[in-house]
C-alpha cells in the first residue's frame, strides 16, 4: 500500500518535473539548430548540432555589449543596495526608535511598488537630469526593489546572531560602529552573500525599468531580447542563444544560494 | 515573557547615520517619482500633441478614468480575473506538489533543485520561450496539441482571442507554481512534531490531522504565498508584453500593458499617470493587508516567531 | 490489565542504542516513573508504548494481547506532552473536546464530559478561551483535561512539568497525585527529576544507558538502590560513595579506614546518605575524625564536607552547628545499617 503510493507519487513528480523541464530544454536545443531544424514542422529532437549562432549574435549583431551591460547594471545596483542597505538592517536588527516598524513596513511597500507605476516619473524625472540611456539611470531603478530586499533579509540574518556578540564585542572596546563592521558583517557573511547573489539575479532578470530607460547604447540583456523578434523571419536560433546566455549563468547562481533561496522570496518570513 | 533585550546600544547617535543614506536614496529614486507622478495626473502633460504641455487640469484624468475609459476597466476586470485564477489554480497546484514530496519522498533535494529552473528564469525569457513554443506554424507545443487533438489545425493559440488568456494563465502556472511549492515545503518542514503526534494520540486519523493540524499551522505561510503571488501577478507585465503586447486586440491588455500603452505608445503622459496610480494603489492596499496577515499575525515583536524554526 | 514490555529494543537510524532489551511490566491503577538522566531511554520507552516510535525488537502486549505494531489510536492511551501541544487555533472546550469528536461521540455527551473533568481540573472558567491567552499552568491542565476526557486505558506524560517554574511544579505534582488517588487511572510518568519520582511513582524504574537497572517502589529505591548509579541519582544531595577496598573487615581508601565486620574482601565502593551521618559532639568508639571544609546553610539544615585523609564526604544536619568552623575536627558515625556496598568491578549492590 505505501510503496505503491510512493512509487505513483514519484512518478507524478517525475512527470511534473518533465513539464518543467521540457520547456527550457526546447529552448536550448533551438540555440543549436540550423534553421531548417528550428522551423520543422514537426519537431526536431535529434539534429546535426550549428554552434553558429552564438557567435553571430554576440559578435556580428552586436549583442556581447548588453551582457557586458547587464553585469555592469546587477553589480553596481547589489553594491549600491547592500552598501546602503545593510546599515539600515543592523538599525532595524539592534535599535529601538519609535515608528521603527511602520519605517520597516514602508521599506517593504517600496520592495513591492509595481515598476510600471514608477517608471513612468522616472523616466520623466531622469530625462530632466539627462540620465536616460545610462547604466546608472537602470542601476538607480533597481535599487527601488534591491535595496528593500537587503534590509528585509539582512535583519533577519542579524536578528539571528545573538546579542551576547555585541556585548561582547563592546567590552572587548569596540565602538558602535567597530562591532557593526568588524563583528556583525563577517558573521553575517553567508547571509550577505546570498542576499549579493538574489539582489543580482532580481536586477539581471528585470525587464521593464531597463525596457523603458535605456534605449540604446545602454541596454541590457533582457532589453535585447524583444527586439529579435520580427512578425516575420524572426531568427529563433539566434534568439534562443540570447535566453540561453541570458538565463543559464542566473540558474547556476539559484543553485548556489538554494539554501537561502525561500527566505529571501519571503522577505525573511519563512526560514527555509 | 520579559521584554527582549536589543542588544548593546552605547552609541544611540549611530542610528539615524546609519538610516538616513537608505531613506534618503528611496526618496530620490521611490518617493520623488511617486510623488512626481501624483503631480502629473493633475495635468495634461502629452508628449505627442502639441500645446498640452502640463497645465493643471484638476480632476479631469480622473473624472476621464471613471467616467468615460472602458478599456481601463476591461483592463481592471481582466487583471483581477487573471490574478484570482492564478493564484488559486497555482497555491492548490503548488501546495499539492509540496504535501506530495513532504511525504512520499525522501531525497528531493535534487527535485527541488531542478524545480527552480522555470521561476528563476527572466520572465522575459520565459515569454520567449513559450512564444517559440506556442507559434502557430512551427511550434513544439502547438504540434503536439494538434496531435492529440486539443486544438485543430488552424489555430494559433497566442492569436486566439478565446485561447490566448488561458494559455497566459497556463504559463504563469507552470512559471511559479515551484514558486508555492518551495514555501509551502519549507513551511511543512519547519512544523513541530508535537502537535502531531498530541492529534495522532487523541484518536485523528490522516484527514483530521491535515485538517486540525496542518492547515492551522500553516495559515501563516498560506497567507504569506497567496499574497505575494497575488501582488506579483496584478504586476505582470514582461511575459504578456513578450508574448501578445496585449493582443490580439485587448483580449491580453493587463493593466500594466494598457497603462505602459497610454504612458509609451499614446504618450499621453497626465492620464497615463493616473492610471499608474490606480495600479499603485491596488498593490499598495495588497501590500497592506499581506504586513498585516503575516507579520503582525501574534503581535509585532513576534514577527517571525510564528514560522521560525 | 497488565501492560509488559517483552526484551525492548530501539536502535536509532545513527545507530545510537535508545534502549537496549526493556522488561518491565505493570498493573492497572499503578502511577509509573520511568526516571533517568537524557539519553537514558525513558522518553524511548514512552513513545513506544504510545506507538509513536517502532520497536526495532520486542514486544510490547497488554494482558497478553500483543500492541507493537498497533497503531496509537487502537491503543486507548492518552499523552500529555512537554510543551503541552494544544491546538491554537481551538478554544479550550474544543482542545478537550478533540479526542471525543473524533471519536464521534454525541454533542450532548462530549458537553457534559468536557465540563465535568474542566471542574476537577479547575479550568471551567477559561473554557472559552484561546491557548495563547493561558498560563503555563493553564495550559497543562488543560493538556491533561484533554488526555484524560475520554478515559484512556493509560496515561503517559512525557516530562509534563518541567516547562513550568518551580512553585508551579510543586503545586501541579501534588495535584497530579490528587488526581491519581481520586480517578484511578493508570499513569506512566517519564520525567529526569528523582523528587519528582519520589514523591508521585507507586513504582519507578531508573534507566540508565538505555537499560533498565532497578524498578521498585519509591521506598525500596531509596534504601535499597541495586546500583551505584541509582544510588547516586536518588536524593538529593548525592549519597557519599567512597571507592576504596575491603582487607580482613576493615575498608581502606587511601589513609581512611573504617571497620565493616562480615563484609567479604576485595576493591568495593561504599556509600552513606549525607542525611543518614550522624553528627557528635565528641569522640566515642563508633565515631571517626573528620577535617571541616566548608559548611553550607541550606535552611533550615546545614551541609558539611569534610574529609579524612582522601575520604571526602558530605552531611546533612539538621541542628545547629554555630560553634564550628572551617578546620574544626568534627566526630561523624556512619551507622552500619546505613552502609551501602557496591562492588567496584560493575557498581551492582553486594547482598
Amino acid at each position: 500500500m505505501t510503496r505503491a503510493w510512493k512509487t505513483a507519487a514519484l512518478a507524478a513528480v517525475i512527470v511534473v518535473l518533465v513539464l518543467m523541464l521540457l520547456p527550457y530544454l526546447w529552448i536550448f536545443l533551438t540555440s543549436f539548430k540550423t534553421r531548417l531544424d528550428a522551423l520543422a514542422d514537426i519537431p526536431v529532437w535529434a539534429f546535426a548540432p550549428t554552434f553558429d549562432h552564438y557567435p553571430k549574435v554576440f559578435i556580428d549583431k552586436g549583442y556581447l555589449p548588453l551582457v557586458w551591460n547587464s553585469i555592469i547594471v546587477a553589480t553596481f545596483s547589489t553594491v549600491l543596495s547592500l552598501v546602503v542597505g545593510a546599515p539600515a538592517a543592523y538599525v532595524f536588527a539592534r535599535f529601538d526608535f519609535r515608528g521603527k516598524e511602520d519605517l520597516f513596513f514602508f521599506f517593504l511597500t517600496t520592495r513591492m511598488a509595481p515598476p510600471i507605476s514608477i517608471v513612468v516619473p522616472m523616466f520623466l524625472l531622469f530625462t530632466t537630469l539627462g540620465i536616460t540611456d545610462k547604466p546608472i539611470a537602470v542601476i538607480l531603478a533597481h535599487t527601488t526593489f534591491n535595496l528593500s530586499l537587503v534590509v528585509w533579509m539582512m535583519r533577519g540574518f542579524f536578528d539571528d546572531i545573538p546579542r551576547d556578540i555585541d556585548e561582547a564585542a563592546m567590552m572587548d572596546g569596540h565602538s558602535q560602529f567597530g562591532t557593526f563592521l568588524k563583528i556583525l558583517v563577517p558573521l553575517a557573511a553567508p547571509g550577505l552573500a546570498a542576499t549579493a547573489v538574489l539582489c543580482f539575479i532580481l536586477s539581471w532578470n528585470e525587464f521593464l525599468y531597463a525596457f523603458i530607460l535605456v534605449a540604446f547604447e545602454g541596454r541590457t540583456l533582457t532589453v535585447g531580447i524583444p527586439g529579435l523578434i520580427t512578425p516575420h523571419g524572426t531568427l529563433w536560433g539566434q534568439v534562443a542563444a540570447v535566453a540561453v546566455v541570458a538565463t543559464l549563468p542566473i540558474l547556476v547562481f539559484t543553485f548556489i544560494v538554494q539554501k537561502h533561496l525561500v527566505r529571501g522570496l519571503t522577505f525573511g518570513a519563512v526560514k527555509g | 515573557m520579559i521584554n527582549r533585550r536589543m542588544g548593546a546600544i552605547v552609541d544611540r547617535g549611530m542610528a539615524p547615520l546609519l538610516l538616513i543614506p537608505s531613506v534618503l536614496l528611496l526618496l530620490l529614486i521611490l518617493v520623488g517619482p511617486f510623488l512626481y507622478m501624483v503631480w502629473t495626473g493633475f495635468t495634461d502633460l502629452h508628449f505627442a500633441l502639441p500645446g498640452r504641455e502640463g497645465s493643471f487640469v484638476g480632476f479631469d484624468n480622473f473624472r476621464r478614468l471613471v467616467r468615460e475609459d472602458h478599456i481601463f476597466w476591461h483592463s481592471f476586470l481582466l487583471t483581477l480575473k487573471f490574478v484570482v485564477w492564478v493564484v488559486i489554480i497555482e497555491f492548490i497546484a503548488g501546495f499539492a506538489l509540496a504535501l506530495l514530496l513532504f511525504h512520499f519522498i525522501q531525497k528531493r533535494r535534487l527535485f527541488l533543485t531542478l524545480l527552480l529552473v522555470p521561476m528563476m528564469l527572466a520572465p522575459v525569457a520565459v515569454g520567449l520561450i513559450w512564444k517559440l513554443l506556442l507559434q502557430g506554424d512551427f511550434g513544439m507545443v502547438t504540434y503536439y496539441l494538434r496531435l492529440i487533438g486539443v486544438i485543430d489545425e488552424r489555430t494559433a493559440i497566442l492569436s486566439d482571442s478565446s485561447l490566448v488568456l488561458p494559455a497566459i494563465m497556463l504559463i504563469d502556472l507552470w512559471q511559479w507554481t515551484p514558486f508555492v511549492t518551495l514555501i509551502m515545503l519549507a513551511g511543512l518542514l519547519s512544523l513541530p512534531r508535537e502537535p502531531y503526534e498530541a492529534a495522532v494520540m487523541d484518536g485523528a486519523g490522516p484527514l483530521q490531522l491535515f485538517r486540525d493540524v496542518t492547515l492551522p499551522l500553516l495559515r501563516p505561510i498560506i497567507a504569506l504565498v497567496l499574497l505575494l503571488r497575488g501582488i506579483d501577478a496584478f504586476k505582470e507585465f514582461d511575459k504578456v508584453f513578450i508574448l501578445t503586447g496585449g493582443g490580439p486586440g485587448i483580449a491580453t491588455e493587463l493593466l500594466s500593458i494598457y497603462t505602459y500603452r497610454v504612458n509609451f505608445k499614446d504618450w499621453d503622459l497626465g492620464y497615463g499617470a493616473v492610471c499608474a496610480f490606480m495600479v499603485y494603489l491596488v498593490v499598495l492596499i495588497l501590500c497592506a493587508v499581506f504586513y498585516k496577515a503575516v507579520f503582525w499575525g501574534g503581535g509585532q515583536r513576534s514577527r517571525r516567531a510564528g514560522f521560525a524554526r | 490489565m497488565t501492560i509488559s514490555f517483552d526484551q525492548v529494543s530501539k536502535v536509532f537510524a545513527d545507530g545510537t542504542i535508545a534502549l537496549d532489551n526493556l522488561r518491565l511490566e505493570f498493573n492497572q491503577g499503578e502511577f509509573i516513573v520511568l526516571l533517568g538522566p537524557s539519553g537514558s531511554g525513558k522518553t524511548t520507552a514512552c513513545r513506544i508504548l504510545a506507538g509513536l516510535e517502532q520497536a526495532t525488537s520486542g514486544s510490547v502486549s497488554i494482558d497478553g494481547r500483543d500492541i507493537t505494531k498497533l497503531p496509537p489510536r487502537e491503543r486507548n492511551m492518552s499523552m500529555v506532552f512537554q510543551n503541552y501541544a494544544l491546538y491554537s487555533h481551538k478554544t479550550v472546550f474544543e482542545n478537550i473536546a478533540y479526542p471525543l469528536r473524533v471519536r464521534k461521540i454525541a454533542t450532548g455527551q462530549i458537553d457534559e464530559k468536557v465540563r465535568e473533568i474542566a471542574q476537577l481540573l479547575q479550568i471551567d472558567a477559561f473554557l472559552n478561551r484561546r491557548p495563547s491567552q493561558l498560563s503555563g499552568g493553564q495550559a497543562q491542565r488543560v493538556a491533561v483535561a484533554r488526555a484524560l476526557v475520554w478515559n484512556p486505558d493509560i496515561c503517559l506524560m512525557d516530562e509534563p512539568l518541567s516547562n513550568l517554574d518551580a512553585i508551579l511544579r510543586l503545586q501541579t505534582r501534588t495535584e497530579l497525585k490528587r488526581l491519581h488517588g481520586d480517578l484511578g487511572h493508570t499513569f506512566v510518568f517519564v520525567t529526569h527529576d528523582q523528587e519528582e519520582a519520589m514523591t508521585l511513582g507507586t513504582r519507578i524504574a531508573v534507566l540508565n544507558e538505555g537499560k533498565l537497572v532497578q524498578f521498585d517502589t519509591p521506598k525500596r529505591v531509596y534504601h535499597e538502590p541495586a546500583t551505584r548509579f541509582v544510588a547516586e541519582f536518588i536524593g538529593r544531595p548525592a549519597m557519599n560513595i567512597i571507592d576504596g577496598e575491603i582487607e580482613a573487615g576493615i575498608f581502606h581508601a587511601g589513609g581512611f579506614e573504617i571497620s565493616v565486620p562480615q563484609q567479604p574482601d576485595g576493591p568495593v565502593a561504599m556509600g552513606i546518605r549525607p542525611e543518614q551521618i550522624v553528627l557528635r559532639d565528641r569522640a566515642t568508639d563508633d565515631t571517626i575524625e573528620f577535617e571541616l571544609d566548608v559548611i553550607e546553610l541550606v535552611e533550615p539544615d546545614t551541609l558539611l564536607f569534610v574529609k579524612n585523609n582522601e575520604a571526602a564526604l558530605v552531611v546533612r544536619v539538621l541542628r545547629e552547628v554555630g560553634q564550628l568552623e572551617r578546620g574544626s575536627v568534627v566526630h561523624l558515625e556512619l551507622p552500619r545499617e546505613n552502609r551501602h556496598f557496591f562492588e567496584a568491578l560493575n557498581g551492582r549492590r553486594r547482598i
